[in-house]
């Protein structure tokens, strides 16, 4: 056969659970590549989200696979969709949140404590920047508390500066669904 | 995170059921065009065809028309079942527009005709006002099996791939209503007509997202 990644969906459609195991096993690591490739700026787990995203697309489409076709052109239009999908999610996201390199958000500065009334104590933020992922918690502790710059921060980070800016904005969104929730309990 | 995947792939495989691999889109279509053909004629016979049908069936601007509008349909349908299937080239898309280009063109010479003979001013452009609800009627139950036959395939391009289909299905129609209908005016075919097609495949194309989209494929193969 010239295409063992068609034989295995063949055989993935007729129920082999094993062949299909085999397939996806197979198809990861290339998408992770694929994805990797075309989303430098993002962080691993984001990465794994979207290879993931792609994994259950396949999935779900398994029987527009027609076994007298390649199959990897049929892979690559499901990731090509599937990452343009979430590029436009991203933006969608991106466009209701704030931009918080010119907002007052380190406790020292007076304006930045004007909302704390609505979501409690620096206790309940401390808490909250400790349960944030650790990249995000490492962003918001070097560029918020720590108030070092950009560069220096992905320079003390080993990131980029793109990835750091990435991390901020998701941070101050996660915060801020965290404290919100908190004081709606 | 990489647990997570090998996990989400342990879930995925460990009941994977068999599943059928769709036909090919040009089998689909010729399903679909089946099954929506033997609607509209069953809709033809319950409603009383124009007085002067056999005379037009003999008419060569009538028939070039009729298989202008009913090859943009066809077209359509074909573009809508390769728009969900992986691996086809976007090219599939614009089938639909030579045919459609014929289908306009071929009311081009009459609208001339009409404009110089009635001046822009006395164009006859009063219809009769069921004609749009009579192509949303013949062009329903196409539309409803265009839409469940779609869901079956990867909503890549869910707005294009909801105007196809909205045009496959209104392109049928709209041919079948021109059997019951005595309406010859091309200006007011042009508008009440063809304008009617385009205007049910741009509300289609506005339902696309919610018709079809990954999230509640997704969703309903867990």
């Amino acid at each position: 056969m010239d295409d063992p990644f068609s034989e295995l969906m063949q055989a993935a459609q007729t129920g082999d659970a094993a062949a299909y195991a085999q397939l996806l096993n197979e198809i990861t690591p290339r998408l992770r590549l694929i994805v990797r490739a075309q989303r430098r700026f993002l962080q691993t787990e984001d990465l794994e989200d979207l290879v993931q995203d792609v994994l259950l697309s396949v999935h779900a489409v398994r029987a527009t696979y027609d076994s007298r076709r390649p199959f990897i052109p049929w892979l690559l239009a499901i990731t090509r969709n599937r990452l343009a999908d979430g590029a436009r999610r991203y933006a969608r996201s991106a466009a209701h949140e704030v931009h918080v390199e010119s907002l007052d958000v380190t406790f020292a500065d007076n304006p930045a404590n004007t909302n704390m009334d609505t979501y409690g104590d620096v206790h309940q933020l401390k808490e909250a920047i400790a349960a944030l992922p650790p990249m995000q918690r490492e962003a918001i502790q070097m560029l918020k508390l720590g108030e070092m710059s950009l560069k220096e921060a992905a320079h003390t980070g080993k990131t980029t500066e793109g990835a750091l800016k990435v991390a901020t904005h998701r941070a101050m969104a996660a915060l801020r669904k965290m404290l919100v929730k908190k004081n709606d309990r | 995170m990489i647990d997570n995947t090998e996990e989400l792939i342990r879930r995925l495989t460990a009941d994977a059921k068999p599943v059928r691999p769709l036909d090919r889109p040009h089998t689909r279509a010729a399903l679909w065009l089946v099954l929506s053909i033997a609607y509209i004629v069953l809709m033809i016979s319950l409603n009383p065809a124009r007085h002067d049908v056999s005379s037009k069936l003999r008419e060569n601007s009538f028939i070039f028309e009729q298989a202008a509008a009913l090859a943009t349909g066809i077209a359509a349908a074909l573009a809508a079942f390769a728009s969900v299937i992986p691996g086809y080239s976007r090219r599939w898309l614009t089938l639909p527009l030579l045919p459609l280009a014929v289908w306009l063109g071929s009311l081009g010479p009459g609208c001339f005709q009409e404009v110089a003979h009635f001046g822009m001013g006395g164009l006859p452009l009063e219809h009769n006002p069921w004609c749009a609800p009579f192509i949303v009627l013949f062009g329903s139950i196409p539309a409803v099996a265009m839409a469940l036959m779609l869901r079956r395939g990867a909503p890549l391009t869910p707005r294009a791939t909801a105007v196809l289909g909205g045009l496959a299905a209104a392109g049928l129609a709209n041919a079948g209503v021109r059997v019951i209908h005595p309406e010859d005016v091309s200006v007011m075919l042009l508008v009440w007509h063809i304008g009617s097609v385009m205007a049910l495949s741009a509300i289609a194309g506005g339902a696309g997202r919610y018709l079809f989209n990954w999230r509640s494929i997704i969703r309903i193969s867990q």
